[in-house]
């Protein structure tokens, strides 16, 4: 077995410091392959993009590996291989969605696989078993969940009332179902935004012309909430202040972009109730 | 101070239901929901108070939010994005950018770039903020991992290739 050889050849010079100290030792492509998976997960859910790079950097130098390297936006991740007739991989990433939970455990994972002490086979069952694993919230709990956000802010924006609680309420909770039932025809980000736009506007008109206690404001602010991009624009400026300025200008103009297309539907909506004659 | 109640109460459950819509893990929801009444409660109290300028107030507002994300954080071992995402949401200026685009369809394109700018101002504030607290932080942390590597490098176990483990298919 070249392995132990190998291993009872380094055992003998290793320090507390040494990397291979607690580790179940990995070839350079397991290592490689787990790294990858990692900043899949993490590129996938979310994740601002120096917590992708740092996360594989780190999991690559605990294995000893100093001369792989990381490269990371948005859209695409590069893991390449300094040495010599090195290897390299790249993955696109096309489809991004938010989800914390998952943030959350591969962050657990790089910092306690240490002590887990898990070989490949192990720790690649682990990753497997966290991509394939359901959202802990269905698509039910997050329509309501987006309804129940959008009256509270109609709440916070003064002059608040339970008509305004209401009407916010149903206008997010349409919204949000809208989104969701479009969803699997995958439509790009900005037709995703427009159609919750239009549809915030319409039913935002509909709720005022129905009860004229609702303020229309509040209700369109509340309702525009959760569709206005807050996580692409912390991300951003995490990145920004992280020295990843391509990821960053990335990051703003996505938000940017959201934004505005948000905005165009709830114009649009406004102007087609206007020519239709309605008050 | 039933006024502050209610903001706190809304601004909780505002939060808690936006760490439901990023899929966050279940027993963080209602910490990061105490995280963003605190910095709601912190804005308003600020704003109507002492009737600070709404820059000063989002960016005071949004370094409160950083550093208490920071702290829980460190207390329950958990990524700091987990606590802060959610909730900075309710300081975002979606009022601003509504009416402003609002009076800029009414034909009042003069004082409805007015309010814009007023909202891509306290954006601009919130953005301060996390850079702030964050760039502090990070320069702690890789200041603690910078340190941790030079004593390896010293100790010349940082690039040794006998700590390669290479299997005959790799070398090739």
């Amino acid at each position: 077995m070249p392995e132990e050889k190998k291993l009872s050849g380094t055992k003998q010079n290793m320090t507390s410091f040494s990397p291979l100290a607690d580790l179940t030792p990995m070839t350079k492509n397991q290592v490689m392959d787990l790294a990858m998976d990692l900043g899949k997960i993490l590129l996938k859910s979310g994740a601002e993009t120096s917590r992708v790079e740092d996360t594989m950097m780190r999991f690559c130098r605990s294995y000893g590996y100093y001369d792989l390297n990381v490269f990371c936006t948005p859209t695409v991740i590069i893991l390449g291989d300094e040495s010599p007739r090195g290897k390299s991989r790249v993955f696109r990433v096309r489809w991004r969605a938010t989800d914390l939970g998952l943030i959350r455990d591969v962050n657990q994972f790089s910092y306690n696989f240490r002590r887990w002490k898990l070989d490949y086979a192990g720790a690649k069952r682990w990753l497997q078993s966290r991509l394939a694993r359901s959202h802990p919230y269905g698509n039910a709990v997050i329509c309501v969940a987006a309804g129940l956000g959008s009256a509270c802010f109609a709440m916070l924006l003064g002059s608040a009332s339970v008509y305004n609680f209401i009407a916010a309420f149903l206008t997010g909770f349409i919204a949000m179902t809208l989104l969701k039932m479009v969803n699997n025809f995958h439509p790009t980000p900005f037709w995703e935004n427009f159609l919750a736009g239009f549809s915030i506007g319409i039913v935002a008109q509909t709720c005022c012309l129905l009860y004229p206690y609702c303020t229309m404001e509040n209700i369109t602010v509340g309702a525009l909430m959760p569709f206005l991009p807050g996580l692409a624009f912390t991300n951003g400026v995490r990145d920004y202040m992280a020295g990843d300025l391509l990821s960053g200008n990335s990051r703003i103009a996505e938000a940017a972009l959201f934004a505005m297309s948000v905005a165009i539907g709830l114009v649009f909506a406004l102007k087609v109730w206007t020519w239709g004659g309605l008050p | 101070m039933m006024h502050y109640l209610q903001s706190f109460v809304f601004a909780f459950l505002a939060t808690v239901a936006f760490g439901v819509l990023f899929q966050g893990p279940k027993r963080i929801l209602w910490r990061s929901g105490l995280i963003g009444g605190l910095g709601w409660v912190v804005f308003i109290g600020l704003k109507e108070v002492f009737s600070v300028h709404s820059f000063s107030a989002n960016f005071l507002a949004t370094v409160t939010i950083a550093l208490a994300s920071e702290i829980f954080a460190r207390i329950w071992r958990e990524p700091t994005t987990v606590f802060e995402v959610p909730a900075i949401i309710p300081l975002v200026p979606g009022l601003g950018m509504y009416k402003g685009m609002n009076y800029i369809l009414q034909d009042y394109a003069g004082y409805g770039s007015e309010v814009l700018l007023g909202a891509a101002l306290d954006a601009c504030a919130i953005a301060l903020g996390i850079m702030m607290v964050s760039g502090v932080f990070r320069a702690l942390k890789t200041g603690s991992d910078m340190a941790r590597q030079r004593q390896q490098d010293l100790l010349g176990t940082a690039i040794s290739p006998d700590l390669y483990v290479t299997d005959p298919e790799e070398e090739e």
